[in-house]
């Protein structure tokens, strides 16, 4: 991850400000760092999110191709992540630099949407058994500022719900090859009920407490992270640990607990913020990265 | 600049989105001379300052904007002069330029004309007037809207500068629109409109105009991006599998009509009547030849072959043909149906390579075209190519890649070019391509089985075969032949009888088994005679040389002698193989000759005239037991040495000599029949005709009827006898007409396996023979040659192997070599029609004709003396006008146009002449002379030269394509050769 | 798609612009906190980041580092979901190391590589969205972020493609839809104050008769990019400059 540089001294002040309840930006061990998201802002994807946290900034691009479904799940659609560590981010990233973080994030985000419980795959089925909307979500880090779970999933929650699959009128096998047949409307296409989609929920180890939404600085003190995900009913579909460091049992159920209470927060949090846009309408300017 | 984006989607296998930039502009002028806002440059100043109000209706002065329905229906009445001072928006220029590239030409013209004052006003681009869809809008609405906002636009830019004038001298603007829709809701916005028609009808001092309005009101689905299907969807393999097994569906190959691109049948394995299929839908987008399903309609919705020649003559449009509703209306119910399906799935794609033409798209620089084929039962092909210059003067090789649901032609690519048009070299490439016929040269590995020079009889050979060079053999073929694969020879013997043998060339000697030249000659099956050119089967040095029974050369031959009573009774038969001597080869004109002439009495005049009677006594023999006798047009050309090029026509002499010949040929070919099959009742070669359904007769017999003959087709006998008795003494070529009719509507002869054919079926009808095989020409035919084999084997000359006693693999042998064949047929005939075409270039004739049969918009007429058969459409082509009118009678099968009554088989007289307007599709037009119908006949060309200078022609009338006569099978031993 | 298309008879482009009128440009400097300059950049649909790191050292092996000049560095990207269709890696491919390759020429003539020797320069571009020019939408970005980074180049660096429609006449600032109709493309990148081509790429063929009219039209568009991405730096500097304090005193001259 980015480069950051501490000395002891400062590590000590981060480690015990924690322990006292206080972080170097003044909030307490539960508060996240403003927000900002905006959708739709690449006009090439079908759906597309940028997220900004503090310093953490992500784009999410999300582009819908025909593919056939898996044989032995006929009736859906198909979902793949990929994260590209762009070196923008930190000259570290260069080249094939960012791969093994991408490869990690990508690989949790694929672990937190596979239960079927999240993300219905079965409204990406054009054809059972023969054709199927495949989504390509490409996550794009820009800037690493800490927390890059919790921000690439609250982007890609984002980038999700603006995504316009294009409608199907009709689609039936002409020979032996599907022949489709789509909506001239360009208004006239599916959404995609992100209602399930999972939130992921750091919860960094700093000492004997638990932070969430670290910052770059508060990772380099951490001994290790659970990242948990949750959807907005509150059902946890994945729980990963990373980072070197080890936990007592107790102490992840502790985290669990608060994690949970956090994830429904931030997933509300999002859902409002993306109403908010919404009602906005067609009209709504567009900022992207001028504002 | 103004900017904002608009979002196309796109299909590419797979959808993409597009997203374009689009930029809205505040320097686009109105292009009018009133405007005192806009800062124009002097020449774009196009519409008047005080346009004339010509319009009763409208009696002030205006601009008029037209929509886009108007200019694609309409295009005939604004290139008249009458209508100026037009606003073209952009929308509609470009809905033009996507729905027909002809209009958007012509229109392009118009709008380039100074004096026709049509300003094109860039509407998607002005701040103003830019309109963006609406959720849920259709393209054509938001179209319309577009055009209304300008409407409106212009209307109120054009108040503010014009404010100072006279109310009534204030330009206004008129929308036109035959949309019902868009006309009232442009009403309620206040808008002055109306619709073409309307607006036509009270031009002042243009009489004329009004009659160019077009009537058929097609309303065109205005469609951008996603097109609509026109097709529906094929069946799955599996739904076909299963369909097919259940007996829902049936499985046939798909043969397109030739004279109706919207119309074909489905030849089902199994059944005796074809399957008609019908329209876009019903055909679904089904080749020729392709292994389609078909779906067979409840009874109550069969319907009955079209009378129409119909080419398919649109551009790119997609438009629903009216022709396809004129030919789903005419169903008459009076007339036997025919049962009719609609083709469901495709089983397997026959598609080939096609050649054919580019017919260039009209839009300069446009990488878009169509292809037209060379064949016209296959549809046109639309291609993508950035050469179309130097490829339209070409002919092209197309292959189809597919044919999606939503296009009207199928998709391709171009392969390679094959030469310039009307060069013929390239067209005999061309009709080579096209008929399958295999043309590259002789392989080394094949020229490599050919024996070496000089070639000798050796000791052994002459110990294993009958020596008969000291038998006074001769041969009797076409001028000019060089591949004599027969001979005879004819001696009295001292009981009286005759000693009568012929004697074939022995191909099997020098191919043996399995060899490359074997495999070769199997591929090829037969040679193809063009009429400047022979595709040989086998290499020149056996067809010319060393197979070839040359006059005072030692050949090797398989020999058939019989022992005849003068008679003509057969004594005994026996066969051998032999060394021979032929002591001239001569021309059926100089054997003709040397029998007439009774001063000469040599051996082989003697010899002559004892075939010769004998081969009457036989033919006699022949007809009186059922064998037909038929008639195809045969023409020779006679050919300018040096250039290659037709000089001159002239039908096809018969001689005594070639019936004489022809005579003995058959009764070889029967009696090595009786012969194989005796000993090789499971595999022998055999050639067989099948005695035809009488429904085939059916329209043959009407037309017969019509004229008062009454054709009996139940026996072969019974046809013949009633042919021979249809005789009109005032019409002497009617009865070969009916002869040529009657070939028609046969069967084909087939080669067959005994062993895969039930024994009561091997019968050939034609010539009345309950066995038939070829023997006698195995220089030109792969068959023979096998017979030659399996007689060589059955009378211990030769040793047999496996595959010519395995039946399966001669049943595919034989497939192939049908097939080699009607293509080898088919060649032939496209040669003569080139050579004619070719004849005909820069000449002009009035020739003597017959009408063949009446259709419902045509008269195919035979002209004899070229063999030719040719189009003379009474109705005229769309958009044409015609001043008299022909009505046509299905039942009694006539086309009347006043007094003058057209039926089947009455002289005509009709003009030739060669088309080359189009020089990618030059063809012969026929043109009435005589019966004489004012305003629809031509005048002879006697009297044209007398009458010079009367400017008053008759206008130029319809058109037509000339065809070489459809499948004929020629039931002889006849051959074309070629010098 | 027909070459004769690209401008048609009223003098109009596809997307309703002139011949010689160049896509919308918005940019803003300094969109990132982390890099040493940074800027985003739009060209009409070809939407473009880019991040500047350094002077540095030298980063990996030292025996890069060349010992009288700084070392620059280019990596050109493009994300995944930036094209019509989708691209399946975002670098590493052929096209993009030669863009990179093109991008580090460009800039190696400009910055004044000597002040800082035995160090590195990095520029990353990163093309979040591709409409045609994608190039020159790097370079003019990376020109600002290098600004914004404050390292010392001779002048501007700034690109632009141009096209010849109809046989003769000039586009500028060729959009995708252009470029993939089949005409010739020029890419230039220059210095133009000094009117110096800093790098020059052409596809396609044409005549050569017609190539001083091309590279005219494409340096007038550098020019006149160069107007814009000016005016950008100075508003930008101003608004910094503001947060300094020193904006308020200009608007008090005022």
């Amino acid at each position: 991850m980015a480069e950051i540089l501490l000395s002891e001294a400062e590590k000590t002040f981060i480690l015990h400000g924690v322990e006292e309840g206080f972080r170097c930006d003044g909030r307490m061990r539960l508060d996240y760092r403003p927000m900002e998201v905006e959708t739709d802002v690449v006009s090439h994807a079908s759906g597309s999110a940028r997220l900004r946290l503090a310093n953490t900034d992500i784009l999410v691009g999300v582009k819908t191709e025909i593919d056939t479904p898996y044989p032995e799940r006929p009736r859906e659609g198909k979902i793949e992540f990929f994260v590209d560590c762009s070196a923008n981010a930190t000259p570290a990233f260069e080249g094939r630099g960012g791969e093994e973080l991408g490869t990690e994030i990508s690989n949790s985000l694929a672990t937190a949407y596979q239960s079927s419980q999240t993300f219905d795959l079965t409204a990406l089925c054009i054809l059972p058994g023969q054709q199927c909307w495949k989504l390509y979500i490409d996550i794009l880090i820009l800037e690493c500022g800490g927390n890059l779970f919790d921000a690439v999933s609250l982007a890609v929650k984002a980038a999700l719900h603006n995504t316009r699959v294009p409608k199907v009128k009709g689609a039936c096998l002409d020979g032996g090859t599907v022949d489709l047949q789509l909506s001239d409307d360009p208004y006239d296409c599916c959404r995609l009920d992100v209602s399930d989609a999972p939130c992921l929920v750091t919860l960094c180890k700093i000492g004997d407490h638990c932070v969430v939404d670290p910052t770059a600085e508060e990772e380099t003190c951490s001994s290790g992270s659970v990242v948990i995900a949750i959807t907005e009913k509150s059902l946890v579909t994945s729980v990963f640990k990373t980072g070197v460091g080890s936990f007592h049992p107790q102490t992840l159920i502790d985290i669990l607990k608060v994690g949970q209470t956090i994830g429904l927060s931030v997933n509300k949090a999002l859902r409002a913020a993306l109403l908010e846009e919404e009602q906005q309408g067609r009209k709504k300017e567009c900022f992207g990265f001028l504002k | 600049m103004w900017t904002t984006k608009t979002f196309l989607k796109k299909r590419k296998g797979s959808v993409l989105k597009i997203v374009r930039e689009h930029y809205l502009r505040d320097d686009i002028w109105c292009g009018s001379d009133i405007c005192t806002i806009c800062a124009h440059q002097n020449e774009e100043l196009v519409l008047e300052k005080n346009p004339q109000p010509k319009n009763k209706k409208f009696p002030f002065p205006h601009y008029i904007v037209l929509d886009t329905c108007v200019v694609l229906n309409q295009i005939n009445v604004l290139e008249e002069d009458a209508l100026c001072n037009v606003i073209v928006v952009q929308t509609v220029l470009e809905e033009v330029k996507h729905r027909s590239s002809s209009v958007y030409k012509r229109l392009l013209d118009i709008v380039g004309n100074p004096n026709r004052k049509f300003y094109v006003f860039v509407n998607e681009h002005h701040k103003d007037t830019y309109v963006e869809r609406e959720p849920g809008e259709k393209v054509n609405d938001r179209n319309d809207r577009a055009i209304r906002v300008s409407v409106a636009w212009y209307e109120s830019h054009l108040m503010s500068s014009q404010a100072d004038r006279r109310k009534r001298d204030r330009v206004k603007v008129i929308l036109l629109t035959d949309d019902v829709d868009s006309k009232q809701k442009a009403e309620n916005e206040g808008l002055h409109v109306a619709t073409i028609s309307d607006y036509v009808r009270n031009v002042e001092d243009c009489p004329g105009l009004e009659d160019r309005l077009s009537q058929h009101n097609t309303t065109y689905e205005l469609q951008a991006g996603g097109r609509e299907p026109l097709f529906p969807a094929h069946f799955t393999p599996s739904q076909i599998h299963q369909g097919i097994k259940s007996g829902k569906l049936l499985q046939g190959s798909f043969l397109a009509s030739r004279e109706n691109f919207l119309e074909g049948q489905v030849n089902v394995e199994g059944q005796d009547k074809m399957i008609l299929v019908q329209g876009r839908v019903g055909l679904n987008r089904a080749v020729d030849g392709d292994i389609v399903a078909v779906k067979l309609l409840p009874e109550e919705e069969w319907s009955v072959p079209s009378h129409m020649v119909l080419q398919d003559e649109g551009d790119d449009s997609e438009d629903v043909l009216e022709e396809e509703n004129a030919i789903l209306k005419s169903k008459d119910e009076r007339v036997a149906k025919l049962p009719t399906g609609h083709i469901v799935g495709i089983i397997r794609r026959k598609w080939r390579q096609y050649c054919g033409i580019l017919q260039k798209n009209p839009i300069e620089g446009s990488v878009r075209h169509i292809f037209v084929p060379a064949e016209r039962k296959v549809p046109k092909v639309r291609i993508e190519t950035q050469q179309a210059d130097i490829l339209s003067s070409q002919r092209i090789i197309v292959t189809i890649d597919s044919w999606p649901r939503n296009s009207r032609y199928p998709l391709g690519h171009f392969v390679r070019a094959l030469g310039t048009i009307g060069d013929k070299d390239t067209e005999n490439e061309v009709l080579l391509l096209e008929h399958d016929v295999p043309h590259s040269k002789f392989s080394e590995a094949v020229l490599s089985c050919l024996p070496k020079l000089p070639w000798v009889i050796t000791e052994k050979d002459v110990q294993s075969r009958v020596d008969l060079r000291h038998v006074d053999i001769c041969s009797v073929d076409p001028p000019g032949c060089t591949d004599i694969d027969d001979a005879l020879h004819c001696k009295e013997l001292e009981n009286g009888n005759y000693d009568v043998g012929v004697h074939i060339a022995d191909v099997s000697h020098f191919i043996r088994p399995g060899t490359a030249i074997d495999k070769e000659a199997a591929l090829r099956a037969t040679t193809v005679y063009l009429v400047d050119k022979r595709i040989d089967m086998v290499p020149e040095l056996l067809s010319s040389n060393l197979c070839s029974l040359r006059g005072n050369e030692e050949r090797f031959a398989f020999s058939c002698i019989w022992e005849l009573t003068s008679e003509a009774e057969i004594v005994s038969t026996r066969f051998c193989k032999s060394i021979i001597r032929s002591r001239q080869a001569m021309t059926y004109e100089e054997a003709q000759i040397k029998i007439d002439d009774l001063t000469q009495n040599d051996t082989l005049s003697k010899s002559l005239r004892g075939l010769n009677s004998l081969a009457k006594i036989l033919k006699k023999r022949r007809i009186e037991n059922g064998a037909l006798v038929l008639a195809s047009p045969e023409i020779r050309f006679q050919v300018d040495s040096e250039t290659q090029d037709p000089i001159e026509v002239e039908a096809k002499k018969l001689r005594e000599t070639n019936s004489m010949v022809e005579e003995f040929m058959l009764l070889a070919n029967i009696y090595v029949a009786i012969k194989i099959l005796e000993d090789f009742p499971e595999c022998a070669m055999l050639r067989r005709h099948p005695k035809l359904p009488v429904s085939n007769f059916e329209p043959f017999i009407k037309a017969g009827r019509n004229l008062g003959f009454e054709i009996n087709s139940e026996s072969g006998k019974a046809l013949a006898l009633s042919l021979d008795n249809a005789v009109r003494p005032d019409n002497a070529y009617f009865n070969t007409m009916l002869r040529i009719l009657a070939t028609r509507c046969m069967m084909q002869a087939v080669y067959f396996a005994s062993g895969m054919v039930q024994r009561d079926e091997f019968f050939h009808y034609g010539l009345a023979a309950p066995v038939y095989t070829h023997f006698t020409s195995p220089i030109r035919r792969y068959a023979d040659v096998i017979v030659h084999r399996l007689l060589a084997v059955s009378i211990g000359a030769d040793v047999t192997y496996p595959d010519l006693l395995d039946k399966r693999k001669s049943h595919s042998l034989c497939h192939n070599l049908n097939y080699r064949n009607r293509m080898a047929q088919y060649a032939g005939r496209a040669s003569v029609a080139l050579h004619t075409h070719l004849f005909f270039r820069g000449k002009v004739q009035d020739e003597q004709g017959y009408v063949l049969c009446v259709r419902k918009n045509a008269l195919q007429i035979l002209i004899p003396k070229y063999g030719l058969e040719g189009t003379l459409y009474v109705s005229p082509h769309k958009g044409a006008k015609q001043n008299v009118t022909f009505v046509y009678s299905e039942e009694k099968q006539t086309q009347k146009c006043g007094d003058v009554i057209f039926r089947p088989f009455d002289p005509v007289t009709v003009q030739l002449s060669l088309d080359r307007s189009n020089v990618q599709h030059e063809k012969i037009v026929l043109k009435l002379v005589h019966p004489q119908i004012p305003g629809f006949s031509v005048p002879s060309l006697s009297s044209v030269k007398r009458k010079e200078s009367d400017e008053n022609l008759q206008e130029e009338m319809e058109i037509s394509e000339v065809s070489v006569s459809p499948p004929i099978e020629k039931i002889s031993t006849k051959k074309q050769k070629v010098k | 798609m027909a070459r004769m298309d690209l401008i048609s008879f009223k003098g109009l482009r596809l997307d309703g612009r002139r011949a010689n009128e160049l896509r919308q440009i918005r940019c803003k400097m300094g969109v990132f906190s982390q890099p040493d300059g940074s800027a985003y950049l739009e060209q009409g649909n070809t939407k473009v980041l880019a991040a500047v790191y350094g002077p540095h050292e030298i980063r990996g092996s030292r025996s890069k580092a060349l010992h009288d000049k700084a070392l620059v560095n280019c990596q050109y990207s493009m994300a995944t979901f930036s094209t019509g269709e989708r691209k399946r890696r975002p670098r590493g491919d052929r096209k993009s190391q030669e863009m990179s390759m093109h991008l580090r020429q460009a800039f190696q003539a400009a910055i004044r590589v000597e002040v800082y020797p035995r160090s590195q320069i990095d520029i990353f571009v990163e093309v979040l969205q591709a409409d045609g020019g994608n190039y020159c939408a790097c370079v003019n970005a990376a020109t600002l972020a290098l600004v914004d980074a404050g390292i010392p180049m001779t002048e501007y660096v700034v690109a632009c493609t141009a096209s010849l429609a109809n046989g003769d006449v000039p586009l500028v600032d060729v959009s995708n839809l252009e470029e993939n109709s089949g005409g010739p493309n020029l890419t230039v990148a220059a210095l133009p104050l000094s009117g110096q081509v800093a790098l020059m790429e052409m596809s396609q063929r044409f005549h050569l008769d017609h190539l001083p009219k091309v590279v005219e039209c494409a340096l007038q568009g550098c020019r006149d990019i160069h107007q814009i991405l000016d005016q950008a730096v100075r508003r930008h500097t101003e608004m910094s400059g503001s947060a300094l304090g020193w904006g308020n005193r200009a608007q008090v001259d005022l």
